[in-house]
């Protein structure tokens, strides 16, 4: 059977690494990533010149050979780009447990670094040329009428929703107040130190209705990276191994072609990729939703986080919003969520600060710790395809 | 035509892209029109040079009706792109004549819009002989 999967449990996240999350780091990308992967290796008690792999995004600047020149790494026997974008962070960890699996390396740099807001920003439409479109990209039938930004297509999304199920703007701000809440706990959020309430919620300025400013993640300058390594070797290493339980890429059933707008021309606008993801990874992990003792959901908007409780199986579709308003979402919820704060509070590292922040729950390290967290969800499921992670202590 | 105004100027689709140039052609004789497979009939959509379902390269331009239904809308109320002043509503309409196939329309303003409400195509004409159909409640 495909995905009878030979790789639970045999490889590891052994180091973690992070920068300051800012807003204008007043350095370059390049030393941001240097800076996180030192982190990551030291975490890991490992030395530059242990690295013989790099996994990196396909929407970074830093190139493979940028990081060997400034780690000073003498080779590199495997490199490898995995995207798109948000896609990317979970499958980033999957590549590098293939690369070990198959011999290639032994030992898997993986890293994200960006400017995200002093440099290019996401939310700003990227539309500076004349004409658009065309060469496979079908973006002519989108952006010319005003549809320019991912927090567009996700609001159209979130309208949908609430159409079919009922679903509230105030059970967004549930998510988005989690979010705010497990930062105000954490010293390296972007938003330590800045409360929100469901009144501020309510009264902030619309985006794109139904989204409001608290409904979008944030904009930042940083840098995630990890050290990847089997798991028998990682015991021998500085910090207890993070296993990687089991990885999984999926696309939406039927999936449109073109680079992100024509996913609203998919059949099911409630659905995110995360289900068939969420279908694969729990049969490689041999695990289920029930398994799962906190979750850090790919939040570029509230609203796909609600999507991913449902689509991960953690209640019914449609489902999502009362699930979120029950309190079930809070530390002492059924499924604490983003206990770093995630895109909406911590910073916007495209998805990795969560997998730095799911290896943190499970070596019980995380500022906002779940007692007794042993497996964690770990998501990359935006739009249009995605990938997940889970993660397991080392018992 | 040459635009000897100061105002932004609107995003103009690439019309002559080797797979969708049809359809803005089309777009200029006043009609819509979504691809058709030769061989089996299925309305490929976004437009794709190969049916999978029948394995003809082969494909027409084939108007349809031109009305639909909303699926979903939202109203832009910060602005990010100087030609595109908010407030405006994108909304997401699935064709009457073939469900599942479906376009974005752009009105100005919040209008008041409710699910499932009646649309009609209309053409827009935009600089440079650029033709958008462009979708109005009925």
């Amino acid at each position: 059977m495909p995905g009878a999967f030979h790789h639970r449990d045999v490889c590891a996240i052994a180091g973690i690494g992070a920068t300051e999350f800012s807003r204008d780091s007043g350095r370059s990308v390049l030393s941001l990533a240097t800076e996180a992967s030192l982190a990551a290796l030291a975490d890991a008690g490992l030395a530059p010149g242990d690295v013989d792999g790099i996994v990196r995004c396909d929407s970074d600047t830093v190139r493979h050979n940028d990081l060997v020149h400034t780690l000073g790494l003498s080779r590199l026997d495997y490199f490898g780009d995995v995207g798109p974008g948000g896609v990317a962070p979970s499958a980033m960890v999957g590549q590098a447990v293939a690369a070990i699996l198959s011999g290639e390396a032994t030992t898997v740099l993986v890293f994200r670094s960006l400017n995200g807001r002093s440099g290019r920003r996401f939310g700003l439409s990227p539309v500076t040329q004349r004409r658009i479109g065309g060469n496979g990209t079908y973006d002519e039938f989108f952006l010319p009428y005003g549809l320019l930004t991912p927090g567009q297509i996700f609001a159209l999304l979130a309208q949908r929703h609430m159409l079919d199920y009922g679903t509230s703007e105030k059970d967004l701000g549930h998510i988005a107040l989690a979010c705010r809440a497990r930062a105000n706990a954490n010293p390296l959020a972007q938003m330590h130190g800045s409360p929100l309430t469901m009144d501020d919620y309510l009264a902030a300025r619309m985006i794109s209705r139904p989204l409001r400013l608290y409904d979008f993640c944030l904009e930042t300058d940083g840098a995630c990276a990890l050290v990847v390594t089997t798991t028998e070797r990682a015991r021998d290493l500085a910090k207890p191994p993070a296993l990687i339980r089991a990885v999984a890429q999926g696309s939406l059933t039927d999936p449109q072609p073109g680079i992100q707008f024509p996913v609203v021309l998919h059949e099911t606008l409630t659905t995110l990729p995360a289900k068939p993801t969420a279908d694969t990874l729990y049969r490689r992990a041999g695990l289920g939703p029930d398994d799962i003792d906190v979750a850090q959901f790919y939040d570029c908007f509230t609203i796909t986080v609600l999507l991913q409780i449902e689509d991960y199986g953690f209640c019914a579709k449609g489902e999502g919003g009362s699930f979120v308003s029950s309190g079930e979402i809070g530390l002492d919820g059924r499924l604490p969520i983003n206990t770093g704060g995630g895109h909406l509070s911590e910073g916007y590292i495209h998805g990795m600060n969560h997998v730095v922040e799911g290896v943190r729950q499970v070596r019980g390290e995380s500022t906002n710790q779940v007692p007794g967290a042993e497996v964690c969800l770990v998501t990359s499921t935006p739009l249009p395809p995605g990938s997940a992670l889970i993660l397991r202590a080392d018992s | 035509m040459t635009d000897t105004t100061d105002r932004p100027r609107r995003i103009l689709p690439v019309d002559d892209d080797h797979d969708t140039g049809g359809f803005w052609d089309a777009a200029k004789r006043g009609e819509l029109a979504v691809r058709r497979c030769d061989g089996c009939g299925a309305v490929l959509h976004v437009p794709v040079p190969y049916c999978h379902e029948c394995g003809s390269w082969e494909g027409s331009w084939t108007p349809v009706a031109g009305t639909g239904r909303v699926v979903s809308w939202t109203t832009a109320e910060h602005q990010v792109h100087p030609a595109y002043p908010v407030p405006y509503t994108i909304v997401l309409v699935e064709l009457d004549d073939h469900p599942g196939v479906r376009f974005v329309g752009h009105l100005a303003g919040a209008p008041q819009l409710t699910d499932g409400q009646p649309m009609r195509v209309w053409f827009e004409q935009l600089d440079d002989g650029v033709v958008l159909p462009q979708w109005a409640p009925v």
